[in-house]
């Protein structure tokens, strides 16, 4: 598992400090989406059991649910010293990508979470 | 509405967490077994050649804008050519080749191995879980849903009055099943074939097309716009040399 301190270690600089036409590392850039698609996942698990541990049920549970991602984009940004030119394309990829795709792994563990800590 | 069912330690210890072990380890044994079974197709001669022009016409429209204007258009005339392109392929090869990849039986048997090390373990499961763990109530999920999903999710349960919130295990499977991948994902790296929707709309897309791809470059290589960006370069690195040395 990429642990959470290691992932932003390993990002590289995609482009050039001042371009007129920015060029990217097409390597770099994989990379550098990889780690956030790994970090969501990551968090997105984690703030599943939590949810569960806590108590949340329904609207408040998907809205712990934002709350990390926003959280998690937060978090890369500061990461990357919030110069995202230099690391990604654009804004969207940092803040938007995979935002639903770590709901269903937190809804199972929340789920799972939630059961075990309450009902049993 | 909300009468709190007490459920049986039990079915915790029994039900949720065993389904939950044997659908990851149902994972990782059909990650390893794919890798196991994956066949070496010897590659066609004819195919990587082709694969390495697109490749080069993909780095010429890449950074086209790095070399002078006469080097780009002798180089794209190169690729696009009415006569001798490279690029340009006769319309009377185009149902040979589609032809040839549909019949080709490495990799219809190749498609088949992957779909069926996909769907007989959860074929399987699916029958276990049915067998195993009906009528009764497995879990509680946290938020509520409409009357609607009763049937979907209830389907061992009989009594209507329970709340909806109660599943039964078909559900627990299911959610299991959909939960997991990005647990797959994390732990197995990015080479993991349990991404079966993802994948499935892959197949749905397949037909590879050699010539397709080829008019397709022509085409994108033939509207490039050619903005020579190296004279800009001079003043870029009198800024960087600027910044340093102050």
């Amino acid at each position: 598992m990429v642990g959470h301190e290691d992932s932003g270690a390993s990002k590289k600089k995609s482009t050039d400090s001042s371009n007129d036409l920015p060029t990217f590392n097409a390597e770099n850039l994989q990379n550098n989406t990889k780690i956030i698609y790994y970090s969501r996942t990551f968090l997105s698990i984690i703030g599943g059991v939590i949810a569960g541990i806590l108590g949340y049920t329904g609207l408040t549970g998907f809205v712990f649910y934002f709350l990390i991602m926003a959280i998690t984009s937060l978090g890369l940004a500061a990461k990357a010293k919030f110069s995202i030119h230099s690391y990604f394309d654009c804004w969207n990829r940092l803040l938007l990508d995979g935002f639903l795709g770590g709901l269903l792994s937190y809804v199972l563990f929340w789920t799972f979470a939630y059961d075990i800590v309450h009902i049993f | 509405m909300a009468e709190d069912l007490v459920l049986d330690t039990a079915i915790r210890d029994w039900v949720l967490i065993p389904l939950s072990v044997v659908m990851v380890l149902i994972g990782i044994l059909r990650y390893f077994v794919s890798k196991l079974m994956r066949s070496y197709q010897s590659p066609d001669a004819k195919v990587v050649k082709e694969g390495q022009v697109v490749i080069r016409a993909r780095s010429l429209r890449a950074a086209a804008n790095f070399i002078p204007l006469k080097s780009f258009r002798a180089r794209r005339a190169y690729f696009s050519n009415e006569e001798n392109g490279l690029l340009y392929v006769p319309k009377g090869q185009v149902p040979n080749a589609q032809a040839q990849m549909f019949s080709d039986p490495n990799m219809a048997m190749d498609m088949m191995k992957k779909n069926l090390s996909m769907i007989i373990p959860q074929t399987l499961t699916f029958a276990w879980v049915n067998f195993f763990f009906s009528g009764f109530v497995a879990a509680k999920i946290p938020f509520p849903l409409t009357q609607r999903f009763r049937s979907m999710l209830q389907n061992g349960i009989d009594l209507s009055t329970v709340d909806v919130s109660y599943v039964s295990s078909r559900s627990w499977y299911f959610l299991n099943l959909f939960g997991l991948r990005g647990l797959f994902s994390l732990i197995l790296g990015e080479e993991n074939a349990t991404d079966d929707t993802q994948r499935m709309m892959q197949m749905s897309g397949f037909g590879f097309d050699p010539t397709k791809s080829l008019s397709a470059e022509k085409d994108s290589l033939d509207i490039v716009q050619h903005e020579w960006a190296l004279p800009k370069f001079e003043q870029r690195a009198e800024e960087v040399l600027r910044r340093l040395v102050s």
